[in-house]
């Protein structure tokens, strides 16, 4: 804003001519700044032509941050704009370091997951940045805006690629327009650091297969199995031949006491991989745990015989699989 | 205290801190060990309860109460508990949006000297 207030009363023609300085931000990235901004640079070639286009997602809501938090107010941001019914006060608690004054961006991924989400970091590229708002997916992004430690969280909920610009919720501007050159050039400090946080019933529009399922194992971690669950669900939906997948969605079942669930999986699982020894283990536990110690001790004997980095943990459910058997 | 109890009790106060961290069904193999790209060693599991209890007191240093602290890194995966034990200090914390206006207006300035010509 102070921009602009700088500008008009440098004359009022500045305003106007608001498009052509947008324009010139493009010539300058062609021509010029090339190497200080090589992805707005290149982003014609990079970024698929369907989404040369003007997306914002107008009904992010908006919660300006009070000083140093900008953290919770961008995951407050990105939250809310998933259903989450969440403050940045509520946050502070959550992602904001006292002695810091700011929050890690460990901990944003972190606490995305505490609210039931799952938390992605992009792959560090302008195009997948777009790509996201384009799906409908306001992005968390990491800039430096001061010379040395001025790191600052926004969240970006649109863009116009005609016009090279850039619009977020940021701080305590509610549709900040930062041409894509000025955006790239405070936000490659970070590595061009940029996360989702998306309900477990949705896949970013750029998720990479392993790094996805990662990124689901640890809200499984995070200790909410319900969410995971339909995590796991969803992501099978879209990858039906990732054994690990089939694993992690047993494994929820059997948190939640669905051993008939887990089963299903896992036999399934256990058809088209015979080989997998954690698939093996899994099933014979949780046959077992349904008292049928005599339908799992063949599963887990099978299992034994592959070998593998599992053993050990393949050994102890044998032991305990034959323990229960001999108490018979 | 000799060296042996000295030992004995910082084994103690490690596996009183790691105890909440450590969630497993048992005979049930876990899938962050299965998505993970080596599978757990006993080591690796070592490690682990280590790097989880030097960030928990790290983050007590950096203003947390332990308790909060020890449920900030309940929720942080083994591989991002990794990547942060010993160098929290170094790693950015997003905080301010001061700098913008000074960039902004670096960068405006340059365009309407450049427009002006």
């Amino acid at each position: 804003m102070v921009v602009l207030a700088a500008l008009s009363t440098s004359g009022r023609q500045a305003l106007k001519n608001a498009r052509c300085i947008a324009g010139v931000f493009i010539l300058l990235a062609l021509c010029g700044c090339a190497g200080l901004a090589p992805q707005t640079a290149t982003l014609r070639e990079t970024l698929a032509p369907a989404l040369h286009e003007r997306f914002e997602l107008t009904q992010v809501p908006f919660f300006p941050q009070s000083e140093y938090q900008c953290g919770p107010a961008a995951l407050a941001t990105a939250l809310a704009a998933s259903g989450v019914k969440v403050t940045p006060e509520e946050l502070v608690p959550e992602v904001y370091l006292p002695e810091r004054k700011g929050s890690l961006q460990i901990e944003m991924l972190a606490a995305a997951r505490r609210h039931g989400m799952v938390s992605y970091q992009l792959a560090p590229r302008f195009g997948d940045l777009l790509r996201e708002i384009a799906a409908g997916n306001p992005v968390i992004v990491l800039q430096n805006l001061g010379l040395r430690d001025g790191w600052h969280y926004a969240v970006a909920i649109g863009y116009d690629y005609d016009w090279g610009k850039l619009y977020l919720r940021s701080g305590e501007s509610k549709r900040q327009v930062l041409p894509f050159v000025v955006h790239e050039l405070v936000w490659m400090r970070s590595g061009y650091w940029a996360m989702v946080a998306l309900p477990p019933d949705r896949v970013p529009a750029t998720a990479d297969e392993s790094r996805w399922l990662s990124a689901v194992a640890a809200l499984e971690r995070a200790g909410d199995p319900r969410a995971a669950r339909t995590a796991y669900e969803t992501f099978l939906k879209r990858w039906p031949a990732n054994v690990n997948a089939a694993v992690g969605l047993a494994n929820t079942h059997h948190a939640l006491g669905e051993l008939r669930e887990a089963e299903t999986v896992l036999r399934n699982a256990a058809r088209d991989n015979p080989e997998s020894v954690i698939v093996l283990n899994n099933l014979a536990q949780t046959l077992s745990d349904q008292g049928r110690d005599s339908e799992a001790l063949p599963v887990i004997e099978r299992a034994a015989a592959l070998g593998g980095p599992f053993s050990a943990a393949v050994e102890d459910t044998k032991r305990a699989i034959q323990q229960r058997l001999k108490k018979r | 205290m000799n060296v042996w109890a000295k030992t004995i009790c910082r084994l103690l106060i490690a596996l009183m801190v790691w105890m909440p961290f450590q969630i497993a069904t048992a005979g049930m193999i876990g899938t962050d060990q299965v998505v993970a790209s080596s599978p757990q060693a006993d080591r690796t599991a070592v490690l682990n309860f280590l790097n989880r209890s030097d960030v928990a007191g790290k983050l007590q240093t950096l203003g947390l109460d332990p308790s909060t602290a020890k449920d900030r890194v309940g929720a942080m995966t083994d591989q991002e508990v990794q990547s942060l034990a010993g160098r929290i200090e170094a790693m950015p914390a997003g905080a301010s949006d001061a700098g913008v206006l000074l960039l902004i207006i670096l960068v405006a300035a340059a365009v309407w000297w450049f427009w002006q010509r």
